[in-house]
């Protein structure tokens, strides 16, 4: 996948070719181009315009309400009911609970794909083909369709309704070991050998010479993991019974679902359930564009 | 010799044996356990008796089964299409060389990252009859239509895929522009001296260059779109009078409300099949387009 971009940095260097290059750029200009780039301005603004509103509804006074859809883009602004919220209502605990399972989710996902991946890129034993093959076929598993049955193995386990409950299932990825496996395959022969020469043991080959090389693949990874069980709603909505142990995708439901009429409450609550993302979405669209068409692909 | 290999495979054992443990229990045990579930009557607080195949038998001829099945279908088939189509245009829009490059994406991906909840309240809230956000533009750029989105059959229809659209074509869009971006410029170098039209470049060069994504974005999201049911269940709760119900709704319905897991699993056990042979012909195709 790289290969295109090297040859075309080695090309622009050259100055014969650069020159070329813009002579013909002029000729086949797009007439279109400003078209193109209006309609996607439009599009754009079409695509982010709930959310806008979303940000915007949030800021007015509380039962604010109108007919005239400019009214909600000018002030007066307030930011009592972020206060409200905040103080009065369970959305800081589903936040909270969220922000803690999506991480140790995360954590738990890179530790033991990670671990099972070096084995079978690395490691030399009985039946590794098979192995690897039986970890394959998770791929062709669909989690929604098992649900039924997973909700009774949680339940004998007594996992009913807790951060363990909503953890433990979601962290065998055989996505992440595929792609884990084929950039640890990737680490020259030569440095694996001398280190085990060295006397190094399989544990430290791991830590500290395989895995620093793979952290691209760990950090898409590790987002989409995150992302996924933030935004995991099946699962905790079966398994999760009280209130406090909610997360957000099944919190905001219910609080959502007390208000019809009354706009301000409920998109405070969707706006701080969305602000932290977005903010993490501004920081890391780069890592989570490439991680996409890394995994997409790949998966 | 032997003794050494012995060694070897010891040694793996603290690798594999996290992941190992995790994916028999949570992924692997529930295949079994949903069989046997399946074959008995079966209520959220124990196993009854055994039937056989009642269930399956039940299940063929359950109208609320194939009904449900058929709304699912149906929203593969509305959003299919126009997922592949919308991803495509919104990456060729993103991969316009200007500086607005970075702020089509984001904007184009924004929705994605939002969680299933936040979009379907949105939905709502902006799809209320007389005050919600949608009706109120109508109304201001002067169409007095007052058109009820969630109590029509094809108004509810139109939300949902319009929705589901706008909140997941994000990620088809980053892998359609990874590959648009992987087409080596040379081709259309060589193609502008040979005089070849912007059109023509556009036919010749970019959509063979992009088939083999397209089929896996197409794969992936009839794939996604079989296993619908957060969306739906939060913004029509699968009305009006169940027109957009979708089959794990119903699957959750009969396990959880009319507590019968066995049935439940029964049918769950369709939708495995079927996803199954899907994801089969989508590992297949992928491969082959590795190769």
């Amino acid at each position: 996948m790289n290969q295109p971009h090297v040859q075309k940095k080695n090309q622009s260097q050259l100055p014969d070719v650069q020159v070329k290059k813009s002579r013909l750029l002029e000729r086949n200009r797009d007439p279109f181009r400003n078209i193109k780039i209006a309609v996607g301005i439009s599009v754009a603004v079409l695509f982010t315009l709930p959310i806008i509103w979303m940000l915007f509804v949030s800021l007015k006074p509380n039962g604010f309400s109108t007919t005239n859809p400019v009214e909600w883009f000018i002030p007066p602004f307030t930011f009592s009911n972020y206060v409200n919220l905040i103080f009065d209502s369970l959305i800081l605990r589903w936040l909270w609970n969220s922000l803690i399972v999506a991480l140790i989710t995360t954590v738990l996902t890179l530790i033991i794909t990670s671990l099972a991946a070096f084995a079978i890129s690395q490691m030399k034993f009985r039946y590794k083909n098979f192995i690897f093959v039986f970890f394959l076929l998770g791929l062709m598993i669909p989690g929604e369709a098992t649900i039924i049955p997973l909700y009774e193995i949680v339940k004998s386990l007594d996992m009913i309704d807790s951060y363990a409950g909503l953890i433990l299932p979601m962290i065998a990825s055989p996505l992440g070991v595929i792609i884990l496996k084929s950039f640890f395959d990737n680490v020259p022969k030569e440095v694996v050998e001398s280190a085990i020469i060295d006397g190094c043991s399989y544990f430290k080959l791991f830590y500290k010479i395989v895995l620093p090389l793979a952290k691209p693949a760990m950090a898409a990874i590790g987002i989409f993991t995150f992302i996924g069980s933030w935004n995991n709603f099946l699962w905790p909505y079966l398994s999760i019974l009280s209130e406090t142990l909610y997360t957000l995708p099944v919190g905001l439901p219910v609080f959502n679902a007390t208000y019809s009429q009354a706009y301000v409450l409920p998109m405070t609550a969707n706006a701080i359930a969305s602000i932290p993302v977005i903010i993490a979405f501004l920081i890391f669209e780069k890592q989570i564009v490439k991680g996409i068409s890394f995994t997409g692909i790949k998966g | 010799m032997n003794k050494k290999s012995w060694i070897q495979d010891m040694k793996a054992i603290p690798f594999l044996l996290p992941f190992f443990v995790a994916y028999m229990i949570f992924t692997i045990l529930p295949i079994f356990k949903g069989l046997e579930m399946s074959l008995y009557d079966w209520t959220l607080v124990r196993k009854m008796e055994f039937v056989g195949l009642d269930n399956y038998k039940d299940m063929f001829v359950d109208p609320h089964f194939w009904r449900t099945l058929w709304n699912t279908t149906l929203f593969v088939i509305l959003t299919t299409p126009t997922m592949v189509l919308l991803a495509l245009g919104l990456a060729l829009l993103a991969n316009i060389n200007s500086k607005l490059q970075t702020f089509f994406r984001g904007s184009f991906f924004l929705p994605s990252i939002l969680s299933v909840s936040v979009i379907s309240f949105l939905a709502i809230f902006m799809l209320q009859p007389y005050s919600g956000f949608v009706n109120t533009v109508l109304h201001s750029i002067g169409i007095d239509a007052e058109p009820f989105w969630m109590a029509d059959k094809t108004l509810a229809w139109v939300s949902i895929v319009v929705v589901t659209l706008w909140w997941t074509v994000g990620f088809n869009m980053v892998l359609f522009l990874a590959s648009l971006q992987d087409i080596p410029e040379q081709l259309y170098e060589a193609s502008e001296i040979d005089g070849a039209t912007r059109w023509e470049q556009f036919r010749h060069i970019t959509l063979p260059q992009l088939i083999p994504i397209g089929r896996v974005i197409l794969l992936l999201q009839i794939l996604a779109s079989y296993k619908v049911f957060a969306q739906i269940l939060l913004i029509t709760g699968g009305g009006p009078g169940g027109a957009t119900r979708p089959l794990i709704q119903y699957i959750y319905e009969v396990g959880f409300t009319q507590n019968n897991l066995g049935y439940a699993a029964t049918m769950s056990y369709a939708l495995f099949f079927i996803l199954l042979v899907l994801s089969i012909i989508q590992l297949r195709s992928q491969r082959s387009e590795e190769r």
